[in-house]
């Protein structure tokens, strides 16, 4: 990815600064679900103190919700408390899901203290659900609701359990909110592309001798950067990248460095101007899309492919691609993510399967991500001869394995004997896996190795698996290739070709039935259609693929997994159960990835990265966060620790300090070293995620500083002093003035990413710092707010992100227009997630090919 | 001599059996079937990553029976079978970074107007040159391991392989050892991918007509594998070597929960049966990927898992220093033992070591400042006489280290004169 932060900052630069704006709050973007004034909280997963556990319910009937209720037992006086959290405040109807048992007591139940049931009888000679009782009006304030649940008495027909008690059984506790609701207009007005007021070359010229030319002139050049010798815009105009950077540096005000004499704005404002002009002036004549080569597929998409091919029920084999290994609760379809919902994590070890696999299917070895991109770049993946011989052997032990006959829904189709005969079978086939039409010569081929292995086999079936197992190692099925013989600077994509792209981009995996069909007819091109089929393929469960695999990488979160904070001064990160040790940190991974998920499903705004009122935690990582020093009391959560499955609940963040990615303690973990955080890691990677804007490389030069904060400290310094100290030499300067405020400001949490006051000796945290080295920020909270007060910039860097993962390859200078375009059109919407996608699906790079003819 | 003999190292571990096919000589096994072989020459290549701690390296002596460094010290055992190469520099890359292009171009030393679009020079690696003509006689053309560990993906393609056919086409490495062992042994997994060859092979040719330039030449890389696979399993059939035959058995320990020399050594068990048992005549093996700043455990040398890039670049602390030493000492000391392994199996009248070119090296001197001159350098073996051995050979200054790739190839019998930035032969070389 190559990055390229323009107008916006010449705009701000224009405006005069930061002024106090009044900010949009971006979580008023949402999709408008169809129950959008229900709630429904599940007794399973529930907040309770004691006793109280999940049920699995199958066994006593379909009728009970999530299959599961919430299930307590005691004795006659004793009492139970369940908390559950509401967003806002209001008036709510309240109703309670109860069930019956010959076993269940006689309880009295309070909301908040307020009396709701004076003696509730959950006595039934069978198991079953409760009659739902009335609604009960209620006015809650937001934050956490409690009941309390007490045992009063069994009914005299009760039988006693284990003798001495009686239990209970809650399914659920519906909420309907009464508060009438306020219609919002629609806002939806694009702002309109910037006037930049052209700059003359002249002009230009004067600020560049007066500001540059001492330090990038013909008698020092500075960084091989010579703006002397440019004697004419036609001169600047041969050298665009040059104009480019020039542009950047000036638009962040990183030239000129801070202890030269500052131009003023207006000037800095008019030679960004200059700069800016000559690139659009280059982009009018040149618009040369870059070419992209033809890659295979990577593991996840091969993984999906041949899933979506056969119509599996689930996966071929565990990915460790996978971080979240549940998927039951992710239905964008409804438009709305479950408070709660229960996650496996690959971290929790090998019971994290969470579908059936094939037995005998070993995966082909991961693919390493790009050096700033994603893991679908064609130049690093290759097809040598031990990939070859994977995926030879992959194909036939799929169709072999003996769980597949009931695994896959061709049985009855594909594979079934009958007497139709086999091309008119094979042609829809070989279209879907192949994503193009099939040529008679290619059918005839198949045809004959079909009727080879029948009559070896003497089975249609046995054939039939066998012609599988060789599509699966097919070059039209391995490689996304595209026919671009004779193709120009900018051909728009066949519609078979733009059915792959989208299949690929939005679903990592082959286009369905719908897609094919649009593309049979030609149509797919269309804007209006495409459009559909975007908006259609984000509803579908297979849009999963964005968070699992875009998500992950561009958050990077790989990282965590090796990342080994101090075992003795951070214990809390590896825990034991029974002699089991495991890293209770890992847990962490599935915050920011269910924030993501979050905002996908409920088609909410991208700034809810930047910040977010809510968050998805276990009670275990939360109480890691909120109480640092002793999160698991005595025993506590500790003892309901499993390996299986751990409840995420949606909550309700009280401080700004928390909320959207930065500050997550996955984040942050993976980004400090074992004994200390490290600003410029941190720094780096605020720079590269949030802004897509890269640190260039380390030099050769590199002081380590010390491992351990102890040693810093026992010098008297800080972290952030001892790395001024590092960056007094001038070569290192300007770097790290870029890179480390964006790492201070996360000083105040520690390398396990928990809150802290002070450092360790005593010493106070300074986080404060310049942001683009301009606006001052003095904490996170001010942080925060200077991006979404510049909304255009992370909305910019996200598109870039997700555009050069739609593509396949990096972004060069000639996708500005689009990227410009894109984000135009974000901007106008707010940041909603879908915006982005639709947007960058029905861009011009997006649509469009480029031949390769002119390559050396 | 081999892994079952060190201690801490459970014993049966891995490779059950493999002792005793040690002391079972494959020649002595195929001339006792009445074929007449002689035992063909071999090449070999074990990185480590991010250079080495210069000054416990580098011996102070020169010449023949030269005194060993403090890290050298582990090849006691073989001192008889190694020389050692001093001031060779390879070209450095600029504008990449350090690592990767230690690592992706150390094997070709692609010069920098070689750069292509992901920025590193990857031409086709001296191995895989050399594969092309030894690599004709036997199953597998050549075999690529590594020992890297970790499980996430922190770097890039580059920085995890020093093999490369070409441009943007890994000759990807083995990481699990039971894997590696199956696609030497398991002769049906071959054969069973016979009977797809021709179908697939003429779907990319179809594909051929409607693709891009550079496309196309990706999708030889396809073909290039086609014919890879058909001639292994050709070869293969004809050779019918099998598990039963060598009376080993399949490693059972799973290669995540390994210790670091334990893994390494399987690794190391794995080439040593593969050229013993004229598998493949080319191998190469990454003891560790470049850079990776993901800590790492270094059992029974360090306390605490450690972070080998980090170190290198602090190495002007003394205390830091030391530690780098103690791992290069590690990292020696496991060569040492895969050499101790070949010498101690008898190929006639030499072992399997002095038919060998087995060189220890990496792609940086200097970890610190990614230097790039006088690159640690061993070779252990001769290729049936063609070194002197146990000799100290210093060249002259700025010799760049492609000339030793040209050495070893033709000392191969593969007739090249000339990769990277070569300028000839080295001395010390009889060829």
């Amino acid at each position: 990815m190559k990055f390229f932060i323009y107008i916006a900052a010449v705009c701000i630069l224009g405006q005069g600064a930061t002024q106090a704006i009044e900010r949009f709050d971006y979580h008023v973007v949402r999709k408008q679900p169809a129950t959008a004034t229900l709630e429904i909280y599940e007794g399973e997963f529930l907040s309770v103190d004691g006793k109280a556990r999940p049920q699995d319910m199958r066994g006593f009937g379909k009728g009970w919700s999530g299959n599961s209720h919430l299930l307590w037992d005691g004795l006659v006086g004793d009492s139970s408390k369940v908390e559950f959290e509401v967003m806002k405040a209001g008036k709510y109807a309240v109703s309670i899901q109860w069930t019956m048992a010959p076993d269940y007591g006689q309880f009295e139940v309070r909301l908040n203290g307020n009396l709701i049931e004076r003696k509730l009888d959950l006595f039934s000679p069978r198991v079953d659900l409760a009659k739902l009782n009335k609604p009960i009006v209620l006015e809650l304030q937001a934050g956490i609701q409690r009941m309390d649940i007490k045992l009063v008495s069994g009914n005299v027909k009760a039988k006693k359990f284990r003798s001495t008690g009686y239990l209970y059984g809650l399914d659920y506790i519906k909420l309907r909110d009464l508060t009438p609701k306020v219609a919002r207009a629609k806002e939806l007005k694009e702002t309109a592309p910037i006037i930049i007021p052209e700059v003359d070359f002249v002009e230009a010229q004067a600020i560049m001798k007066q500001h540059c030319f001492r330090c990038h002139g013909v008698d020092k050049v500075k960084g091989k950067i010579n703006l002397e010798v440019l004697t004419s815009r036609a001169d600047v105009l041969k050298q665009v990248d040059l104009a480019r950077h020039a542009m950047e540096v000036l638009a962040k005000a990183e030239m000129p460095p801070e202890d030269e004499l500052q131009p003023a704005k207006a000037e800095r404002v008019k030679l960004a101007s200059f700069f800016n002009g000559v690139i659009d002036e280059y982009l009018s004549v040149s618009t040369r899309l870059e070419p992209v080569v033809m890659r295979r597929l990577n593991r996840y998409e091969y993984s999906n492919a041949v899933r979506d091919l056969l119509e599996l029920r689930g996966d071929i084999y565990p990915l460790p691609e996978k971080v979240i290994r549940s998927s039951e609760y992710f239905d964008p379809s409804t438009g709305r993510m479950p408070k709660a919902v229960s996650v496996g994590n690959r971290t929790l070890g090998k019971f994290q399967v969470e579908r059936q696999i094939l037995s005998g299917v070993d995966p082909f070895a991961i693919d390493l991500q790009a050096e700033h991109g994603f893991n679908n770049q064609g130049e690093q993946l290759s097809i040598p001869p031990i990939l070859l011989e994977s995926l030879l052997k992959l194909g036939r032990s799929i169709v072999s394995a003996p769980e597949f006959d009931d695994y896959t829904a061709l049985s009855d189709t594909l594979f079934k004997e009958d007497d139709q005969p086999v091309v008119h079978r094979l042609r829809p086939f070989l279209e879907k896996a192949f994503r193009s039409p099939v040529e008679d010569k290619t059918l005839a081929r198949y045809a004959a190795y079909y009727s080879a292995e029948q009559k070896r086999t003497g089975s249609h079936t046995m054939a039939m698996k066998s012609l599988v197992g060789a599509v699966l190692a097919s070059p039209k099925f391995i490689y996304v290739a595209e026919a671009k013989h004779g193709a120009g600077d900018k051909t728009q994509a066949s519609d078979y070709e733009l059915a792959q792209r989208l299949a690929l981009f939005l679903w990592s995996s082959i286009p369905d039935e719908q897609l094919l069909d649009s593309a049979r007819k030609s149509e797919l091109h269309q804007p209006e259609i495409l459009e559909r089929h975007v908006r259609r393929m984000l509803n579908d469960r297979r849009s999963r693929a964005l968070a699992e695999n875009f998500a992950r990488q561009w958050l990077r979160l790989d990282q965590l997994i090796t990342a080994v904070p101090d075992f003795d001064r951070f214990q809390v990160y590896y825990s034991r159960i029974g002699c089991e040790q495991w890293k209770f940190g890992l847990q962490t991974m599935i915050e920011p990835l269910l924030l993501f998920e979050s905002v996908q499903v409920e088609d909410r705004s991208i700034m809810l990265f930047v910040d977010s009122n809510y968050t998805y935690r276990s009670d275990e990582l939360h109480a890691w966060y909120t109480k640092p020093n002793a999160p698991f009391g005595k025993r506590g959560n500790r003892s309901r620790f499993n390996t299986f499955t751990q409840t995420f609940r949606k909550r309700h963040l009280s401080t700004r300090r928390e909320g959207g990615l930065m500050t997550t303690a996955a984040i942050l973990t993976m980004t400090a070293t074992p004994l200390r955080t490290s600003p410029i890691k941190r720094g780096a990677w605020v720079a590269t995620v949030m802004f897509n804007d890269p640190p260039p490389p380390p030099p050769d030069v590199i002081p380590e500083i010390e491992a351990d904060d102890a040693e810093i400290e026992a010098q008297g310094l800080t972290i952030r002093e001892r790395l001024k100290q590092h960056a007094t030499d001038q070569t290192c300067a300007s770097c790290h003035a870029r890179i480390d405020p964006l790492g201070f400001v996360l000083e105040s949490f520690d390398p396990i990413g928990r809150w802290r006051e002070n450092y360790r000796g005593g010493r106070d945290i300074d986080t404060s710092g310049k942001l683009f080295g301009e606006m001052e920020f003095s904490d996170i909270e001010d942080f925060k707010d200077l991006i979404l007060d510049q909304p255009e910039k992370f909305m910019r860097a996200f598109t870039e992100h997700l555009l050069s993962y739609a593509l396949g390859r990096d972004l060069k200078i000639t996708d500005k227009p689009a990227v410009d375009r894109i984000t135009r059109r974000v901007q106008a919407d707010h940041g909603r997630f879908s915006t982005v996608v639709v947007e960058i699906a029905k861009s011009i790079p997006f649509r469009h090919k480029t031949g390769q003819a002119e390559r050396k | 001599m081999n892994i079952l003999r060190y201690k801490h190292i459970p014993r049966r571990t891995f490779l059950r059996g493999c002792g005793a096919a040690l002391s079972l000589p494959f020649l002595d096994l195929m001339q006792g079937r009445g074929a007449k072989i002689s035992a063909p020459k071999r090449v070999a290549f074990f990185y480590t990553p991010n250079g080495v701690a210069q000054k416990a390296w580098h011996p102070k002596s020169v010449g023949d029976n030269f005194a060993l460094s403090p890290t050298l010290k582990p090849l006691e055992p073989v001192r008889k079978n190694i020389s050692l190469f001093t001031n060779l520099d390879r070209i450095k890359v600029p504008g990449t970074d350090g690592h990767a292009q230690a690592g992706a171009c150390y094997l070709s030393t692609a010069a920098p107007d070689d750069l292509s679009p992901a920025g590193y020079p990857l031409k086709r690696t001296i191995d895989q040159v050399i594969a092309d003509t030894v690599g004709k006689l036997t199953p597998f053309r050549s075999l690529e391991l590594s020992c890297n560990s970790f499980t996430d993906n922190r770097e890039s393609v580059y920085f995890d392989n020093i093999s490369w056919y070409g441009h943007g086409h890994v000759a990807r490495s083995i990481k699990d050892p039971q894997k590696v062992f199956r696609r030497l042994f398991n002769i049906k997994d071959h054969q069973d991918n016979a009977s797809v060859l021709d179908l697939v092979r003429a779907d990319a040719k179809d594909l051929q007509g409607s693709l891009g330039r550079m496309d196309l030449h990706k999708l030889e890389e396809y073909l290039d594998s086609v014919r890879t696979v058909e001639q292994q399993i050709e070869r293969i059939t004809r050779r019918q070597i099998d598990v039963n035959d060598l009376g080993i058995e399949e490693p059972e320990k799973l290669w995540t929960t390994m210790r670091r020399d334990e893994y390494i050594q399987v690794m190391g068990d794995l080439m040593v049966l593969a050229l013993q048992t004229d598998l493949t005549r080319v191998s190469s093996m990454m003891v560790a990927p470049e850079r990776w700043d993901t800590p790492l455990m270094f059992e029974d040398v360090f306390e605490k898992p450690i972070l080998h890039h980090g170190w290198t670049h602090s190495q002007k602390d003394q205390k830091v220093l030391r530690e780098l030493e103690k791992l290069d000492y590690f990292h020696m000391t496991q060569f040492s033992r895969i050499c101790q392994k070949m010498n101690a199996i008898k190929e006639g009248e030499s072992t399997l070591l002095d038919n060998m070119l087995f060189t220890y090296g990496s792609g940086l001197s200097s970890g610190m400042l990614h230097e790039c001159t006088n690159l640690p350098t061993v070779i252990a073996g001769s290729a049936g006489g063609q070194i002197i051995t146990n000799r100290h050979y210093q060249h002259a200054k700025g010799t760049p280290i492609a000339n030793l790739w040209v050495s070893i190839a033709k000392a191969m019998g593969c007739p090249i004169d000339q990769i990277g930035d070569s300028t000839g032969v080295l001395k010390g070389f009889t060829v």
